[in-house]
């Protein structure tokens, strides 16, 4: 199995399920910055509508088999499901719960549908402004890698640096956006 | 022959600084579903080199146990990537 046949029944059971969702994580990161590798597919799921997450989860367990206890992430105190493919390649799957923080209730409205001709399907990304403040407010070294090739490959010029600007004051990360803005070489 | 930039740390911050630059330029010159397509092929890629590495690693030619070991090597990067980042729920019957 590859992974973009994991993306597709993701989207699929999402779909069936009424869940409103969007790609987030190295994903989103590559569809705006440099492109890396992962075997991470995180998806941010709002659970308040629809048929809910329990049911597409249950959609994917022939495919997927998710960690029968939900973890809190100890930064942002989400609910995390996480599961992992049955068949190899070890996929890894993340549903992350849309919970009550005003970034992320934020940003989650403010997601984008787009066509991937690969999948044959349309999918949902947050903003590429989204994607910076997310990953330095994760701020692990590959977060910050990534929200440097954001901002590169995107350019500021181009981007709306005052709603990063103020999210990043919310979140105490000015430091790390200074940091990933210094980091930009001349082009 | 060309110097050895590792000996000249302004020399290799400007080869890593180029290499850089053209990481940019050409994910510039990509479109989103372009970038996309390009995680799903990275990634594939990866997990098939990690794969094979396992096998090599094993001194075996089952496919099956190779993707034994990658899975386990995958549990243990997570172990040590996600220590102390989440907490589990507790359930009154747990």
């Amino acid at each position: 199995m590859t992974l973009e046949q994991v993306v597709a029944h993701l989207i699929d059971a999402a779909e069936a399920s009424e869940v409103p969702f969007m790609v987030v994580g190295a994903f989103a990161a590559g569809a705006y910055g440099v492109p890396r590798s992962t075997r991470d597919l995180d998806l941010l799921v709002a659970v308040q509508t629809g048929g809910g997450v329990g049911e597409m989860i249950r959609k994917l367990d022939p495919l997927i088999e998710f960690d029968p206890q939900t973890l809190f992430d100890s930064l942002t105190w989400g609910r995390r499901h996480v599961g992992h493919s049955r068949a190899s390649p070890p996929f890894k799957v993340e549903l992350f719960e849309v919970f009550d923080d005003p970034f992320v209730a934020e940003q989650f409205g403010r997601r984008r549908r787009l066509f991937i001709p690969m999948l044959n399907r349309h999918t949902w990304l947050p903003t590429p402004e989204d994607v910076v403040v997310q990953k330095l407010r994760w701020g692990r070294n590959k977060d910050l890698d990534d929200a440097r090739d954001v901002l590169a490959v995107q350019s500021p010029e181009m981007l709306d640096m005052d709603y990063i600007n103020r999210w990043c004051e919310i979140h105490g990360t000015q430091e790390r956006l200074r940091e990933a803005l210094e980091g930009i070489p001349p082009l | 022959m060309q110097s050895n930039p590792h000996e000249d740390p302004l020399a290799l911050k400007a080869l890593q600084g180029a290499i850089y630059r053209d990481k940019i330029l050409r994910s510039r010159a990509l479109t989103t579903a372009q970038r996309l397509e390009e995680v799903f092929a990275l990634s594939n890629h990866q997990v098939g080199m990690m794969h094979a590495g396992a096998m090599d690693r094993l001194g075996t030619t089952d496919e099956a146990e190779g993707w034994r070991e990658v899975r386990r090597w995958f549990e243990r990067l997570d172990a040590i990537r996600e220590h102390g980042r989440f907490v589990r729920e507790i359930t009154l019957n747990s």
